[in-house]
């Protein structure tokens, strides 16, 4: 049985479609982000999946019931909120309890709840002080433990670490995802955070104008995109379109660029004669062989050094662990065959 | 703080703050001492407990009393009433709702007097109302609706006079409370009314304690409207207070006003006080 079903989806606000015939299977226990950039409706999709937003067309299934016309406050999901919304009125306990006392808890029952909850999060020392006494970690926490106490089928996060400085992002993320699988809680992430998305996903959806981009594991999304949107939008790729000039040897086809020509390998033949392909300008080789490229800038970025270059009427990045190239010189570099991916999309 | 500090502090509050207490502190201090047989209009200045003993002898005092807390207490506790939902409605703008709002708080510019006189008008023995419900076959003749023994009348005036205050107050403590927390308790299971004193009202609660506050005082105090649309066989206190100054008596009239002020101060920290208290209760 699938944790949550989405079935045709399409969600539409005076005329503008917002998340267009989204189908989307959640299993048990699964933690799946949905990433893409400002406007693509991946809010809009996590508050049709907790009821805020009826959705126009679709239903939405959890655990096989249909909750589509079901509200809010009578479905089994727990909302973390980006901007935390605690209750400033309430301490943290009350705030943990809010919703144990909704559900009408006996008070052993809840206080056996809060008690764990609050222990996990390291949160039993604070149990007494108002929200504005916590920190934005803290703050973090005491709404991820109010989700956690309600024991949901599906936790839903919109995009919790935003407000979150780098250090304290990296350590709540950990955190988050430790609580999931202590928990066996199927979640869904909201982030526009790509790395967010990579290090704690099982699956990321990517959201392109409403509609699925691409839906993968984060190694998947990352070496295999399949659309320029997802190649561009994961980390830093260089696409090109290119001519098919023809089978170089076996499952190996040289695609002629504007940069230059590429030697692609391929399991089958490519559709058409016009592709677009793109490489990750980690994967480039700087060496004696390949494309001759001049040296239009360097960044050195720490852990690699970020070359941007110009080959024919082309121009790329290359990114390289170690090297002496400065700006002005000209450089080989070759990108291994099997590094090369064909784009889905036409030209 | 140093002694220089101190009296700059008190030198700059003293234009506004010092006006403020001067001219409150010599009316209360004039009525107190005026209660006592002090500063009288006619040149008798002796100190006595006999306007007091007099005044609170009579049995239409205690009755005043007691209508004019009625007024007070049942005017501010519906206009809060009415204008909590209002101000949630009005919380997210909509098309038209600023033109709503405008119209809802349109009483505020209209005087008491005039009110009272329009209203004595519609529900007059052949006024509009009386025509209304004989024409809709509701009744059968005119009904005698003027001047109720229950002030149902001046009730009406002033939850509509005092209403919109309400509005103005508590909109603004509505729309400071985030989509988000009443999210947040929607998706924890609170229905609409779990959100409303759960969170609503206790985030909302210095707003509604102001506007109660402010509408009991002005309600136990009215005038205007109890001579016009009040009942006849009873007398607010500001309406026992006239009396007796109209008979010359300022002594036991600033009997009446002092017991007014007093009581008015302490029936709005009742009430405050048992609002802070209700919703306390309720917001866990």
């Amino acid at each position: 049985m699938t944790a949550i079903r989405i079935q045709g989806l399409t969600k539409t606000f005076d005329g503008f479609t917002a998340l267009s015939d989204i189908d989307l299977d959640v299993a048990p226990g699964e933690f799946v982000t949905l990433l893409g950039p400002s406007g693509c409706g991946k809010t809009t999709l996590l508050k049709v999946i907790s009821g805020f937003l009826e959705p126009t067309e679709g239903k939405i299934f959890i655990e096989g019931s249909d909750v589509t016309a079901i509200p809010p406050e009578r479905r089994d999901t727990a909302l973390c909120f980006q901007s935390y919304a605690l209750f400033p009125h309430l301490t943290v306990r009350q705030n943990l309890e809010f919703g144990l006392r909704q559900k009408k808890l006996p008070r052993s029952d809840r206080d056996e709840r809060v008690k764990d909850v609050s222990q996990k999060l390291d949160l039993a020392a604070q149990m007494d002080k108002l929200p504005n006494q916590l920190s934005g970690g803290q703050q973090q926490r005491v709404s991820l433990g109010r989700a956690l106490v309600m024991r949901p089928k599906v936790i839903l996060f919109d995009e919790p670490l935003s407000n979150l400085d780098a250090k304290l992002r990296d350590q709540v993320r950990i955190e988050i995802r430790r609580i999931q699988r202590d928990y066996g809680l199927t979640a869904i992430y909201v982030t526009h955070d790509q790395s967010e998305a990579l290090a704690m996903s099982d699956r990321v959806v990517l959201l392109n104008s409403g509609r699925i981009e691409q839906v993968d594991t984060p190694e998947t999304l990352y070496h295999r995109p399949r659309t320029r949107f997802a190649a561009d939008f994961i980390g830093n790729s260089n696409v090109f379109t290119g001519q098919v000039l023809g089978e170089d040897s076996p499952g190996r086809w040289n695609i002629e660029t504007p940069a230059g020509i590429f030697t692609c390998a391929l399991e089958d033949a490519p559709h058409g004669k016009e592709v677009a392909l793109c490489w990750r300008p980690e994967h480039a080789v700087i060496g004696e062989t390949g494309i001759e490229a001049r040296v239009l800038n360097r960044a050195f970025q720490g852990h690699f050094t970020d070359l941007a270059c110009a080959a024919g009427n082309g121009e790329f990045r290359v990114q390289a662990l170690e090297t002496t190239a400065r700006e002005g010189d000209v450089i080989r570099i070759h990108v291994p065959p099997d590094r090369i991916r064909l784009l889905e999309d036409r030209p | 703080m140093t002694l220089r500090r101190w009296l700059t502090v008190i030198l700059l509050l003293l234009p506004g703050l010092g006006l403020i207490l001067g001219l409150i502190g010599t009316v209360v201090w004039i009525a107190i001492a005026q209660s006592f047989g002090l500063y009288g209009l006619n040149g008798e200045d002796q100190f006595t407990l006999q306007y007091w003993a007099e005044v609170t002898d009579r049995r239409v005092f205690a009755r005043s009393i007691r209508y004019s807390f009625y007024v007070g207490t049942v005017s501010a506790i519906l206009s809060v009433a009415l204008a909590y939902p209002l101000a949630i409605w009005l919380r997210k703008p909509f098309t038209g709702s600023m033109t709503i709002g405008a119209i809802l708080k349109a009483p505020m510019l209209v005087h008491g007097l005039v009110a009272a006189f329009l209203f004595i008008n519609v529900i007059a023995y052949h006024g509009i109302l009386n025509q209304a419900m004989q024409a809709l076959g509701i009744w059968d003749e005119p009904r005698r609706l003027q001047n109720d023994s229950n002030a149902i009348g001046v009730l009406i005036l002033q939850v509509w006079k005092n209403m919109p205050f309400a509005l103005l107050l508590l909109t603004g403590a509505v729309q400071g409370i985030s989509d988000d927390v009443l999210d947040a308790a929607r998706d924890l299971g609170a229905g609409a009314w779990d959100r409303f004193r759960k969170v609503i009202a206790p985030l909302s609660i210095s707003a509604m304690q102001a506007a109660m506050v402010i509408i009991f005082i002005g309600a136990m105090a009215d005038f205007s409207f109890q001579v016009i649309a009040g009942p006849t066989n009873r007398q607010s206190m500001s309406q026992l207070m006239v009396f007796f100054k109209d008979r010359g008596d300022w002594h036991s009239a600033a009997v009446v006003g002092v017991t007014l002020m007093g009581l008015a101060m302490l029936g709005a920290s009742a009430l405050a006080f048992l609002a802070r208290l209700v919703m306390k209760g309720r917001s866990r």
